[in-house]
């Protein structure tokens, strides 16, 4: 297991630099940037307050935008979840079947190494390869606060990245376990991307229309913690999201255990409907 | 070649949806033992070598690699087999070397680093180049060459020679000739019959699905029809040789020569022949691709 995860590391470090030097680099041009916005908070405040409501909803709470947390809580956090998520979404689905697809998962598989250690070790370097790039991020927003006025503290200032983690698991898992059950890894790709991008609508629009609440309730991005993390990370929903990561991730590997590998290329539905049968 | 049993199958059988790939094979090969695996483009080869590999779950049937079920124990059937898949990929972006180093993680870091560098030489493998830049032959060198580099009890070779040169085909049959000589067995599928005549000790013909053929070359040779070439002293009425049974005319001249195709015995010909002045008469027995063919042709009239 420890060879695949090393070696799927490796292959990974051109995903590490560029998500977590580019995020990081986001975070120095953006803290760098508060003590000149931090002068205009008013003048802001007032710009922000023509914007409509549907808007509002989906890039936090503005009102305490001259705070250092809720600064970061609509210019950073708030939208994180959908660049993340779609890191997430492509390396979930391709992580097994996109070597499946291009006909070396074969010949690995030939050798001395069970589909759970292969599946292990793949699954361990994603996890490691979202903490590597969420911990360049940070450090790239902590880096600029040695000169800017903008404080919090290094311990503080990781709880968003939990809740982030959690995010980037729990939609990994999902384009993982699509990747699984649909032909392709684009297919997998574009029904995580979708309930990615739907799951942010959902969240954004339900704090302005209740009924769509109970939906909501089934939206991964309705319990990730933008601002709110800085008061304190919400445990339950922490554990919550990564107890059906992890659920999600047993059910893939299962069904990676039981399912004929390709030579390569796509596969096929693996049911046939009866009156798309030719001749019937 | 002992007679301890390193791989049976016993009805194996697979379907992919409606196409039924493998409709009961049954295969034996012992240690030591080289087993050619022949048949034509989608006749079950490669479905069968994935099924012992684990690579894909038969339906039905029996199998056992080494007394074991490659399904409930396929690290340990790996660990001592070599693989070379008949669509060899490996990541484009490594050199060889890096790509065998990985290879040799997977096995552990239990293969002897000397031996792969005497595979590469013999093979004429630049282990610095990088895989995207090497021609499809170079390719397939390094597949050979990571089959083989951990010594292998099993050898599961899916088209070996394929996209190499005539020289080094022929140093990839010595490969072959050389596992075998240390007491490996060797499971190898080709199109090539004379590489199969050159190094199997049997042979196994697959055809949808099941094999309708499994003997040793030289046997399979006997067993088979042979030609008869006949010339005669004088122009004879070569129309009573067609009656003959077992016997049908090939080709015929003017009647002072014919050509002909004999089936079982030779004995109603000969007895036939010896009522008309021949004055020369030849046998030849039909090569391994002929045979093969003949089956292919049989194929054929069935389709």
């Amino acid at each position: 297991m420890f060879t695949v995860f090393r070696y799927t590391l490796r292959r990974y470090r051109g995903q590490i630099i560029g998500w977590g030097v580019g995020l990081g680099l986001m975070g120095i041009l953006l803290v760098s940037m508060f003590d000149s916005i931090g002068t205009q908070t008013e003048a802001l405040n007032e710009y922000l307050s023509v914007f409509p409501e549907e808007f509002i909803a989906f890039f936090g709470d503005f009102s305490d935008f001259g705070s250092p947390e809720g600064f970061l809580g609509v210019e950073f956090f708030s939208y994180m979840p959908i660049i993340v998520g779609i890191f997430a979404v492509l390396i979930g689905s391709g992580l097994l079947v996109s070597d499946e697809e291009n006909g070396t998962l074969d010949l690995i598989l030939a050798y001395p190494v069970s589909r759970t250690a292969l599946y292990s070790g793949r699954v361990l370097a994603f996890i490691v390869t979202s903490v590597l790039i969420l911990g360049l991020t940070w450090v790239g927003l902590a880096i600029p606060m040695s000169w800017s006025s903008l404080k919090i503290d290094l311990d503080v200032l990781a709880l968003p990245f939990v809740s982030l983690l959690a995010q980037i698991l729990i939609f990994g898992a999902i384009s993982l376990l699509c990747s699984m059950l649909l032909p392709s890894r684009a297919m997998a790709s574009m029904a995580g991307g979708v309930f990615l991008v739907a799951s942010f609508f959902i969240t954004g629009l339900a704090k302005i229309d209740d009924t769509l609440e109970t939906v909501a309730k089934i939206s991964p991005l309705n319990y990730y913690q933008a601002r709110e993390a800085f008061e304190g990370l919400n445990g339950t929903w922490i554990a919550g999201i990564l107890g059906v990561a992890f659920v999600l991730i047993i059910l893939a590997w299962w069904l990676f255990r039981q399912r004929d590998i390709r030579v390569g290329g796509e596969g096929g539905w693996r049911f046939s409907l009866p009156f798309l049968r030719r001749g019937a | 070649m002992s007679d301890e049993l390193v791989l049976s199958a016993q009805g194996l059988t697979k379907s992919y949806g409606r196409v039924q790939a493998l409709r009961g094979i049954d295969l034996e090969i012992r240690r030591g033992e080289v087993l050619g695996y022949l048949g034509p483009n989608g006749a079950g080869k490669t479905t069968t070598i994935r099924c012992l590999l684990d690579l894909i779950r038969p339906d039905g049937g029996t199998l056992r690699v080494f007394g074991m079920n490659p399904q409930e124990k396929s690290v340990e059937v790996r660990a001592r087999s070599g693989y070379l898949p008949g669509e060899l990929q490996i990541d484009p972006n490594r050199t060889a070397r890096a790509a065998l180093r990985y290879f040799n993680a997977l096995r552990g870091n239990n293969v002897d680093w000397a031996y792969v560098n005497e595979l590469s030489e013999r093979l004429q493998l630049d282990l610095k180049t990088t895989i995207k830049n090497m021609s499809h032959g170079n390719k397939q060198k390094i597949g050979i060459v990571q089959a083989l580099m951990h010594k292998p009890d099993l050898l599961l070779l899916d088209e070996p020679t394929l996209g190499l040169d005539p020289l080094m085909q022929r140093e990839v049959l010595r490969l072959i000739c050389d596992a075998k000589a240390e007491g490996a067995s060797v499971f190898f599928s080709s199109h090539i019959m004379s590489e199969v005549e050159a190094v199997a000790d049997r042979v196994a013909i697959i055809r949808k699905g099941v094999v309708v053929e499994e003997a040793e070359p030289t046997s399979l040779i006997n067993r088979a029809f042979r030609r008869a070439s006949v010339r005669f002293k004088q122009a004879v009425d070569v129309e009573q040789l067609d009656k003959v049974p077992g016997v049908r005319v090939l080709s015929r001249d003017d009647g002072t020569s014919v050509l002909l195709q004999v089936e079982g015995e030779m004995e109603n010909l000969l007895k036939a022949l010896a009522a008309l002045p021949v004055i020369d008469f030849e046998t030849e027995r039909p090569s391994l691709e002929e045979i093969f063919l003949a089956y292919y042709e049989d194929e054929g009239q069935e389709v």
